[in-house]
């Protein structure tokens, strides 16, 4: 007889992505709501900011232990997939990918940890934790700096009449306006995808998860709901690779529109 | 004659809301399919050009991953429409 609300599959699967609030700041007339998902993008920029610097401050010219780890990835991302792209624009932007790189990896990665799920022992709260990622708004707002960052970049490298005069792709002269209106509309559809595809991803990971743990308490029998964990750990490890893999591809697909925009190659 | 009786009292058995629950249930069976052809296709190509080129193995596996990656940005984008469509009920 389940009398405590049932912590890890909720009322639905859906109850643990969306957003909960967890306290309300007014201010004057404002209600301003801080979300559990807020509280997790903050832990994972505070988290940034608390390993990187202690890792730096190692001596050693070898990398040993999770100095070499971040290291890896850090040339990995430059050599491999920045390098290729920018060229000689490698140095400028790539403390910006590098950033939005662990901190996709680092609010993907604290969402699988059941964060909400320990607490809740501790305090009455079931909601102290999430993935930040899983939030339209977070991924827009990562979206937005990656607009940003194309076109400011694009305009301060070629000149605001140079970087509009590339949307203008060489094609016969009754062609141009349909084609400037699409490379226009490009522009916006290109970051709102990026934002799209990893709010999705991470979403419907998290929300089949949760449905496949719901699938446990259906039938009252422990061996079934054992297979049900066992294929939620089995899930849990693809949505591991998920975690990385659409990290490097928001990283990827930025580089890509950053070179775009500052060398196009017509 | 039949046939649109037979929607007039489904309609009135379900009702709107069941409409778009059965409507969001089939498009996301629609893009499963679209998606899953998609991705199949590139990886069968990527294990049959592995194995015609073993030591290109690296560079091609990490082009599917990125292509495989690209589809589903916008399956989940589709999916995404159809959940929009579900939680309109009631």
């Amino acid at each position: 007889m389940i009398t405590k609300p049932v912590i890890l599959a909720a009322e639905n699967p859906l109850s643990h992505v969306v957003q909960h609030p967890l306290f309300t700041i007014h201010v004057g007339s404002l209600e301003l709501v801080f979300s559990n998902h807020m509280l997790m993008a903050l832990i994972a920029g505070v988290l940034m900011m608390l390993i990187f610097p202690l890792l730096v401050r190692q001596r050693t010219i070898v990398p040993r232990g999770a100095r070499n780890l971040v290291e890896a990835l850090c040339e990995f991302l430059r050599d491999k997939v920045i390098r290729p792209q920018l060229g000689e624009n490698t140095d400028r932007f790539v403390k910006y990918l590098w950033t939005i790189f662990f901190f996709i990896l680092f609010c993907n990665l604290l969402g699988m940890i059941p964060l909400a799920g320990i607490l809740y022992f501790l305090t009455g709260n079931s909601h102290l934790g999430g993935t930040a990622t899983c939030n339209i708004y977070i991924t827009g707002a990562l979206a937005v700096t990656a607009f940003i960052m194309i076109h400011l970049s694009g305009i301060r490298q070629q000149g605001l009449w140079n970087y509009i005069k590339n949307f203008t792709p060489p094609a016969p002269w009754p062609l141009v306006p349909i084609l400037f209106v699409l490379e226009l509309i490009g522009a916006f559809v290109k970051p709102f995808a990026l934002a799209i595809r990893l709010f999705a991803n991470m979403l419907a990971g998290h929300t089949v998860l949760g449905a496949l743990i719901g699938l446990a308490l259906v039938p009252r029998s422990y061996a079934i709901a054992g297979v049900t964990v066992m294929g939620a750990a089995a899930l849990s490890m693809l949505e591991l690779f998920v975690a990385f893999l659409q990290a490097y591809i928001f990283t990827f697909l930025t580089t890509l529109f950053l070179a775009a925009a500052v060398h196009p190659e017509h | 004659m039949f046939e649109c009786n037979l929607l007039a009292e489904g309609l009135q058995v379900f009702g709107d809301v069941g409409l778009s629950v059965l409507g969001a249930a089939i498009g996301a069976g629609l893009v499963v399919i679209g998606a899953a052809r998609g991705i199949g296709h590139i990886a069968g190509n990527t294990v049959e050009s592995i194995a015609r080129q073993p030591e290109a193995g690296g560079r091609i596996f990490s082009s599917m991953i990125i292509s495989a990656a690209l589809i589903e940005g916008f399956t989940f984008f589709a999916l995404i429409v159809c959940i929009l469509a579900l939680n309109k009920i009631g």
